[in-house]
């Protein structure tokens, strides 16, 4: 991929190679709290059913993973595992945070265990508000990141510069 | 609390508290075995029973609870910080006309009390279906107490927990450690004098708005 | 499966924890390894840690670390208004939250000394026990997939979505209704609500038809859970196990008939289900069971249905009086109470939350020791814990 990474390959080829990414992105669950099950209703339920947008929800380690969705309640205590859960991910790799919680301490925000928003420790690509998030609003919200991903300059992104959406 | 047929009945008769025979004999059985080791009972009838002990008969009363009252169900073990928060009352802007209220401090809750700490635990019997609510007296310079683990096995955690939110230290409990925290968080989250940071950098933005109850009318 | 009694299967679960350290130390002289497992594991469903020390397959010691979801639920009583207390407790076991609402209320209620007027008390209960359906249904798959089958837990998805459902119709909030108030209910019944629940019932009914034949009758999944992890009754209680969990060691305790709350239990003809085995298999069937058995009260509450108003007098803005008041109902996950200290103010001075998990989690210490490392799987997963209601 030197071309890519160099910034030199042609748009059309940068259009086919988002159009791949964004229909299989592997999706790692990091299921903490309430939202955790409506995540899992978005995979599990039949009436949801999150693959039917280009999302596999079952990679075998974080080292698989495309995408990460941080659904629930983070405590200063698990902290330390959902950082290195980011270290291990192979770039380019995004961040959906899911519900109050994950997005900011929600009805805990005056808690002394809980930390006021995963984006204190990782960035986040997209929020999906609510408590918990219907699973509507998580489908909706991995819409958003496929957009985004459709628009994303590869070279960008896979020299970790910052991302440009235009 | 009564069964639903009676609501309508049962007015007069909440009256006159009618004698909790079953829960009274429990209280003295108590009495009879612990002798000094305790101190006062508080019974509400067809409702609950409270029973305050001395420090060194904690052990001995659980004992009783289970071989005598039948008590096998450890339900829960807790700690009350009766210290009045030095933090003031955090939900006043809630209140339309906040009165000024005085703290009591000698205000201990059912089945009295001296000290700041207080120990609280409830056992119940499966088989009588009734449940009593033991509690005891830490002296504020020693806040030790004898563990339970060895009449129930299931206190180990309840204990940890307290050691951990309250700092209390349990004599005989092998296995003290932090069982939510990580390990170097400081304080004990549960005692009253300890703040919530993120309260004390932002108060609450203060009465919002109150729902009304069906069938009320607006302001 | 001969039947043993309840002192033999304590003297085999001993043989069995003696076994393990006599192997350790005499018999292989290998070097112990120690197996973590989680704080984020697909068969934890949560965020439970176990460090489990292995001698071979065995387990020599397993223990439990939790903490990864302490979100501090009794500080934060202190420093809401009783009303918004119940918004924060919903979250505590986020698969049943209405059932997590009712023991507080009813604490809260006994201290103000109002009680709700019948027809609250009817759609309490009916609510409470659409709860359970859908806190259990889910359990029903899940441990299926825990021991190996994945297609349960899609089933238990789908026909849960039916429950979720009838509690949105009626409270607007598919998770966490907060829809309980002191001294009533915020609403009454939309229209049409009780025939909609009724054919929803009826699907609950198949499904559970559907699992005992599809689950408990499988060959494999007997073969997986029929005598692990059995809990001696007498054990189970000093540890403070509840539920259906200790009902399946053959207790016949169940706070809807025995407790004394003012719910409309005593109303219906309904029975409590108990399995003299105690292992994981039972806690499996005492859970069905009860799933069946409640799809059945819900209906004969909808049927008793009493009329007239939903709400007690109380004032608008709730201040309970000084005094201690503890209540406990049987929540989806076993006893669940809350022990409120008032000392007459907006908001309470101290509560205790009892949440069952805490307490059913607490004996897998000793239950693992001696089993093999895939009945570690199948022990955490009958025993069924969610970890908001672990770790409050």
């Amino acid at each position: 991929m030197g071309l890519v990474a160099s910034g030199k390959a042609p748009k059309p080829l940068t259009k086919l190679l988002n159009l791949g990414r964004k229909y299989s992105l592997w999706m790692y669950q990091w299921g903490l709290a309430c939202c955790a099950i409506e995540m899992g209703a978005v995979i599990g339920s039949p009436r949801y059913d999150v693959m039917r947008l280009g999302v596999i929800p079952f990679p075998a380690s974080p080292r698989q993973a495309d995408l990460v969705v941080i659904s629930g309640t983070v405590t200063d205590k698990m902290v330390p595992s959902i950082l290195r859960l980011y270290q291990q991910m192979p770039d380019p790799k995004y961040v959906i945070s899911m519900g109050s919680c994950a997005n900011c301490g929600g009805p805990y925000w005056d808690s002394y265990s809980v930390t006021k928003g995963v984006d204190q420790i990782i960035p986040v690509d997209v929020y999906v508000p609510g408590c918990p998030p219907r699973p509507e609003a998580l489908l909706e919200g991995i819409l958003l990141l496929q957009e985004r991903i459709g628009n994303e300059d590869p070279a960008l992104r896979w020299r970790g510069d910052p991302i440009v959406v235009d | 609390m009564t069964p639903l047929s009676s609501t309508e009945t049962d007015t007069g008769a909440e009256a006159e508290p009618q004698p909790d025979e079953r829960r009274e004999a429990w209280a003295a059985r108590l009495a009879d075995t612990l002798g000094d080791g305790y101190e006062e009972r508080h019974i509400i009838p067809s409702s609950d029973l409270w029973v305050r002990l001395a420090r060194d008969s904690w052990v001995g009363a659980a004992t009783a609870a289970r071989d005598q009252l039948g008590c096998q169900f450890f339900d829960w073990l807790s700690v009350i910080d009766w210290l009045p928060s030095p933090f003031g009352r955090d939900m006043d802007a809630q209140e339309d006309n906040p009165e000024p209220k005085t703290a009591d401090p000698t205000e201990q809750g059912h089945a009295g009390g001296q000290t700041r700490f207080q120990m609280v635990m409830r056992l119940y019997s499966v088989t009588d279906h009734l449940g009593v609510t033991l509690k005891a007296d830490l002296p504020d310079d020693d806040l030790t107490i004898d563990t339970l683990i060895g009449v129930y096995p299931g206190a180990n955690w309840h204990e940890r927990e307290a050691w951990e939110m309250f700092g209390i230290h349990f004599n005989g409990h092998p296995d003290l450690r932090n069982i939510y925290l990580p390990g170097e968080f400081e304080g004990n989250p549960l005692r009253k004098d300890f703040p919530l940071l993120a309260r004390r950098v932002k108060p609450w933005p203060g009465i919002v708005d109150v729902e009304l109850l069906p069938g009320e009318e607006g302001p | 499966m001969t039947a043993v009694g309840a002192d033999q299967r304590q003297q085999l679960a001993y043989v069995a924890t003696q076994a393990a350290d006599a192997r350790l130390n005499v018999e292989i002289e290998t070097e112990g390894m120690t197996l973590n497992i989680g704080p984020q594991h697909p068969a934890t469903h949560g965020t439970l840690r176990l460090v489990a020390r292995l001698d071979g397959e065995q387990v020599v010691e397993a223990e439990p670390i939790m903490g990864y979801m302490h979100r501090g639920y009794e500080k934060l009583t202190e420093v809401r208004t009783y009303p918004q207390v119940t918004t924060l407790i919903n979250r505590i076991d986020w698969l049943g939250s209405f059932a997590n609402e009712v023991p507080f209320i009813l604490a809260a209620e006994k201290l103000m000394e109002v009680e709700a007027p019948p027809r609250a008390q009817w759609i309490r209960t009916a609510l409470f026990e659409l709860s359970r359906i859908a806190n259990i249904t889910l359990f029903l798959g899940d441990m299926a997939v825990q021991l190996g089958a994945l297609t349960p837990v899609f089933m238990a998805f789908r026909d849960r979505e039916f429950v979720l459902n009838q509690i949105e119709a009626v409270t607007g909030g598919r998770f966490h209704p907060n829809f309980d108030r002191i001294g009533g209910l915020k609403d009454d019944l939309p229209k049409g609500w009780i025939n909609d629940t009724k054919q929803a019932m009826e699907k609950i009914r198949d499904f559970c038809d559907e699992f005992e034949e599809l689950v408990l009758g499988n060959e494999i999944f007997q073969a997986r859970s029929r005598g692990i992890g059995i809990v001696p009754a007498a054990v189970g209680l000093s540890y403070g196990l509840s539920g259906a969990n200790i009902r399946a060691s053959g207790v016949d305790w169940d706070l809807r008939r025995d407790g004394h709350e003012a719910l409309a239990y005593n109303h219906l003809d309904w029975r409590v289900w108990t399995h003299p085995e105690g292992d994981s298999f039972a806690r499996y069937w005492v859970r069905l069971q009860e799933t069946r058995e409640a799809t059945h009260m819900v209906e004969q509450l909808l049927d008793g249905l009493p009329s007239g108003p939903i709400m007690a007098k109380v004032p608008r803005i709730i201040k309970v009086p000084a005094g201690e008041a503890y209540a406990a109902t049987e929540n989806p996950l076993g006893k669940m109470g809350y022990y409120i200290v008032s000392k007459g103010d907006l908001v309470p001075f101290r509560v205790k939350i009892r949440s069952a998990s805490f307490s059913n989690i607490s004996i897998t210490p000793w239950l693992l020791k001696g089993v093999y490392v895939p009945d570690i799987i199948t022990i955490l997963a009958s025993l069924y814990f969610i970890l908001g209601d672990i770790d409050r």
